[in-house]
């Protein structure tokens, strides 16, 4: 398996992404174990200590759980979490840029609606 | 303690100077790649490490003088070697009793087990194995042995990307854990740079670099300036220049990132970005 990481971000950051979007896609769903850091080390040809920074946001960011001895498991309620505070971002940063251009170009929700991707033709 | 730590470690071969001084402390639980250009010393000082070659200065390896020390040393250090020494008629079930027989750290079984996953027989001779293959036994015999600090020196040289994928794979997989410590040279330093916890650049046998990989995220930067902004670039005194389409890339060490963002785009330097930039000159 070969992955290629941008240089705009360190590595772990790229890896709790990556766990964070399978989350969100339910690839991992609550109660999944994680891969062990050695695993994923060798799959990624990454050093430990990065797969265990990775490992680490995501259990202060809650989304994940070590049982001791067990390794890591997705906790109840992350997909909910992180959908919370991915909805509250988007308002926060993107919602009003989307929504000052829509002003500009003068499309209304009317207009905006009869035009939405309809069920099974999503892009 | 220091897996390694060196103190003023020199060697001369004759008029050439091929360790200069050389201070150098290695912790346990890295994976540490020197890294340099052919005839910088890196042999040489993993040969002083290994007890294999007279040195000036102090050297103390797993807390053991190597010129003094190296039979107990080697209870608890293993090696590759870029050159193939395995002998040509020797047949895979006799290294893995010879090893056996004088290694009270190796385990036969593991042995075994990693020799499963390859198609290699016990019957071969080393001469009927393909170059990938031999270091594929060299590798199921130094993974076998329960060592602290694991030596290779340009491990994966004249073999194809499958054999060197898997051989980072099995280290990573199967051998590394945080009691151990991997010191790594090689060529190929971008297959390995994210393997890497800390980098030592090594040049005309001084150290120039050593950092740990983070901190290596954080000193270096890589700006892509218009030409209108060059001079004030250049003020900033970068490590290196070089032009694409018309831009100028410049790395810089150690300056402030909201600095550097006033001048272009700011990207992170692959370390063979680094290396070009650090070792200039030296054929020159």
């Amino acid at each position: 398996m070969s992955i290629t990481w941008n240089d705009n971000a360190p590595i772990y950051r790229q890896l709790r992404d990556r766990v964070v979007a399978m989350i969100l896609d339910g690839v991992l769903k609550q109660g999944d174990a994680l891969p062990s850091v050695r695993q994923v080390a060798a799959d990624f040809q990454l050093n430990p200590i990065t797969v265990s920074k990775a490992y680490q946001e995501l259990v202060d960011e809650q989304l994940v759980e070590k049982r001791r001895g067990l390794g890591m498991y997705v906790t109840d309620g992350a997909r909910d979490a992180l959908l919370q505070s991915e909805r509250e971002r988007f308002l926060r940063e993107e919602w009003p840029m989307l929504f000052a251009r829509l002003k500009r170009m003068n499309l209304d929700l009317q207009t905006l609606m009869k035009n939405a991707p309809t069920n099974g033709a999503q892009s | 303690m220091s897996v390694v730590q060196a103190r003023g470690l020199s060697k001369r071969y004759g008029s050439t100077v091929a360790l200069d001084n050389v201070d150098l402390d290695i912790q346990p639980g890295r994976i540490v790649g020197l890294v340099g250009p052919n005839g910088a010393g890196k042999t040489t000082a993993l040969k002083a490490i290994l007890g294999l070659a007279e040195f000036d200065g102090q050297l103390s390896v797993m807390g053991l003088d190597p010129r003094t020390h190296r039979t107990e040393l080697m209870q608890q250090v293993s090696f590759i070697a870029d050159v193939a020494v395995l002998p040509r008629w020797l047949r895979v079930g006799d290294a893995v009793d010879f090893v056996g027989g004088v290694h009270p750290r190796f385990s036969r079984e593991k042995c075994m087990a990693f020799l499963a996953r390859t198609k290699i027989q016990p019957t071969q001779r080393v001469r009927e194995l393909s170059k990938g293959m031999i270091v594929q036994l060299h590798l199921a015999l130094i993974m076998a042995i329960d060592a602290k600090l694991l030596i290779l020196d340009e491990p994966t040289l004249g073999l194809d990307i499958l054999y060197r994928k898997e051989f980072y794979n099995t280290l990573l997989g199967d051998y590394f854990d945080e009691q151990k410590t991997i010191l790594v040279t090689t060529h190929q330093i971008e297959e390995i740079e994210h393997i890497l916890t800390d980098l030592l650049f090594i040049k005309e046998g001084r150290i120039v670099l050593d950092a740990s990989m983070d901190d290596v995220g954080e000193r270096f930067a890589e700006v892509m300036v218009n030409p209108d902004k060059a001079d004030s670039a250049r003020a900033l005194k970068p490590l290196y220049e070089r032009q694409i389409f018309g831009k100028s890339i410049f790395l810089f060490d150690g300056i402030d990132r909201a600095r550097l963002a006033e001048l272009g785009e700011l990207h992170k330097p692959s370390v063979a970005d680094l290396f070009v930039a650090t070792m200039k000159g030296t054929y020159a």
